[in-house]
């Protein structure tokens, strides 16, 4: 008990010296933190083991890069609806920061504030801390049960079907979808979800690859290997992005009929729906910028 | 008046069971051991499932209904002794029920027989496959267990036969493997996991199952309580203090207690402390209304040391 009220005191301490600017981030984290409708049981989980009290104690970093070093604007935020929705973007840039910054987007943008789940790749629940961070932040292992028991408990879930694939994509293919995977098509039928597709400008850009040696990330363990103007370079900082500006556009919700299990010529053309929806957000969103950097 | 006879009548949630059956039911049981103290109108009969004496129970006492509990789920005993009385055990009773006329049969199985595992889907259902032998061989006996139980469903459908799954107990008579593990005043965690966890009181257990003699369901049922913490959060609030150890060296370090007999798991059962094992219990809500009566602070405070 003693040792917890000397660590508020504390808390409260360092929080006063805090620049005030900080404390302003805090103050509107907690305000929209207040806002998000979940459900929490006595204890502050969700069944997933989303944590918004661990959330608001550990994002401070990512809203730092949100306002100050990715300087996130979004559009059309609003076209997301209530309820169960399947949010379904371009994935780019060695690491996966614009999952990071589409979630802070949804949380400190849109009306009312949503904590985003994410369907994470099976290896992330292997990674010791890692595993925790994740599901307290709202990312739970990607099995379709899990996702559409989200759904229809009326939650917004974040998938990338290009998966690592757009992740480690070069440098010349940028704004060039890769392959989709079928699943979230089948899952948003089954559970009959809104689909927004969401364009994310600026993440392309953020860490150049030239060449992606796989064979040799996965002797490594990693799901890539990806040769950029910075990594192997300088050592494992060279994977880290630089400062672009980026632009996060939402798109009018497609919502589609038919059967999750039809085959996949057909629900391969709703895929390629919602890939030529994103690309027409690409070509607004590369039209309206004026510099990868500046924007 | 329907009779239930109740194998493993003598453990705490044996004990449990039988006071809260006896209303609408005679209950008689069975046990290795005695039961001290027990209400005059149940008969306890301390004999081996393995052995003839047990079937003349049947004969003598004449059941209608068995609730079979009265299995081997520490690891005091070496393993050829919890395979026979687990499994064997198991078979001779099955037979004994289809030989004198048994018209419902409820099995206490676990949620641990599916297995932890990093890719589980969160909230399994019924017909999940059950993978607990994957990294966890001392579970074998326990799997074949529900298996048998879930296979004799089938075979005999004239009997009413149900098993239940119901997640992690904890309770004041309640002797559980989580229990004891969350009453140590220090608790070894592995260090970077704290998967959720879910958590029924043994009251409710004992309630599922009258409701389950009740409605004579058939089938396989998981039996989920009011939900699920880290379990992290499942230490702190039993008032202990949780030890984090790197899993390379604490996965080594319990294979060899265990072997020693210092420790009372082996190191499978770590992966239940580091992937979640979480149940839907929609199935036996559908069938019977279940609706667990104690909260997960009430099931923490009954452990609270």
């Amino acid at each position: 008990m003693a040792t917890r009220g000397f660590r508020r005191a504390l808390g409260d301490l360092l929080g006063g010296l805090l620049p005030l600017s900080v404390r302003d981030l805090r103050r509107e984290l907690d305000d929209r933190i207040r806002k998000i409708p979940t459900r929490l049981n006595e204890f502050g989980y969700d069944p997933w083991g989303l944590c918004p009290a661990t959330v608001r104690e550990t994002v401070l970093p990512a809203l730092a890069l949100y306002k100050y070093y990715f300087r996130v604007e979004t559009h059309d935020i609003e076209r997301v609806p209530p309820g169960r929705a399947l949010l379904i973007a371009n994935h780019a840039g060695q690491l996966p920061f614009d999952a990071a910054m589409i979630a802070l987007a949804m949380l400190l943008e849109a009306e009312p504030p949503r904590l985003v789940r994410g369907m994470a790749e099976y290896w992330v629940s292997e990674l010791p801390g890692v595993s925790v961070y994740a599901a307290r932040a709202g990312a739970a292992s990607g099995t379709p049960d899990t996702c559409r028991e989200m759904l229809e408990a009326g939650e917004c879930v974040l998938v990338f079907p290009e998966g690592v694939r757009g992740m480690n994509k070069l440098y010349k293919e940028r704004y060039e979808l890769q392959r989709f995977g079928t699943g979230f098509m089948r899952l948003a039928l089954e559970a009959q979800t809104p689909i927004v597709p969401v364009a994310v400008i600026g993440s392309e850009e953020q860490n150049p690859g030239f060449a992606n040696f796989e064979r040799l990330g996965r002797l490594l363990g990693m799901p890539a290997f990806p040769i950029t103007a910075t990594f192997p370079l300088l050592g494992p900082l060279g994977i880290l992005p630089m400062p672009v500006k980026y632009h996060v556009y939402f798109g009018e919700p497609l919502h589609f009929q038919g059967s999750p299990t039809d085959d996949d010529a057909i629900i391969d053309e709703k895929v390629e729906t919602v890939k030529t929806a994103i690309e027409k957000l690409f070509e607004r969103g590369l039209r309206e910028r004026h510099g990868v950097f500046s924007g | 008046m329907e009779k239930v006879l109740i194998t493993g009548i003598s453990g705490g949630q044996g004990r449990l069971l039988a006071r809260r059956l006896l209303d609408s039911f005679e209950v008689c049981g069975v046990d290795r051991v005695a039961w001290e103290g027990r209400p005059k109108n149940v008969a306890v009969h301390q004999v081996d499932l393995r052995k003839r004496k047990f079937e003349d129970v049947f004969r003598t006492e004449q059941p209608t209904a068995v609730v079979h509990m009265g299995m081997v789920r520490h690891f005091r005993v070496s393993e050829q002794v919890r395979h026979d009385v687990n499994v064997r055990g198991t078979k001779q009773l099955l037979d004994h029920c289809v030989h004198y006329g048994i018209q419902k049969l409820v099995m206490i199985s676990s949620s641990y027989v599916y297995g932890a595992a990093a890719d589980n889907p969160f909230y399994m259902d019924e017909d999940s496959p059950l993978g607990a032998t994957r990294s966890y061989p001392e579970m074998r006996d326990l799997v074949e267990v529900d298996t048998l139980t879930s296979a004799f469903i089938w075979k005999y459908p004239h009997i009413r036969t149900a098993v239940l799954r119901p997640v992690n107990v904890l309770g004041y008579y309640v002797h559980s493997m989580i229990g004891e593990y969350l009453r140590q005043r220090r608790v070894p965690t592995v260090m970077g996991f704290d998967p959720m966890m879910q958590f029924i009181h043994e009251e409710d257990v004992s309630e599922a199952i009258a409701l389950t003699l009740q409605h004579g369901l058939q089938g396989v049922f998981n039996v989920v309580g009011p939900g699920a913490v880290p379990v992290s959060v499942a230490i702190r609030e039993a008032g202990s203090t949780a030890w984090p150890m790197p899993e390379p060296l604490m996965r080594p370090l319990i294979d060899r207690l265990f072997r020693w007999g210092m420790v009372p798991y082996p190191a499978g059962a770590m992966d239940y402390i580091k992937y979640p094992v979480t149940l839907s219990g929609k199935r036996f809500v559908d069938a019977t209304g279940f609706r667990p009566l104690f909260g997960l602070e009430e099931i923490f405070h009954s452990v609270r040391r």
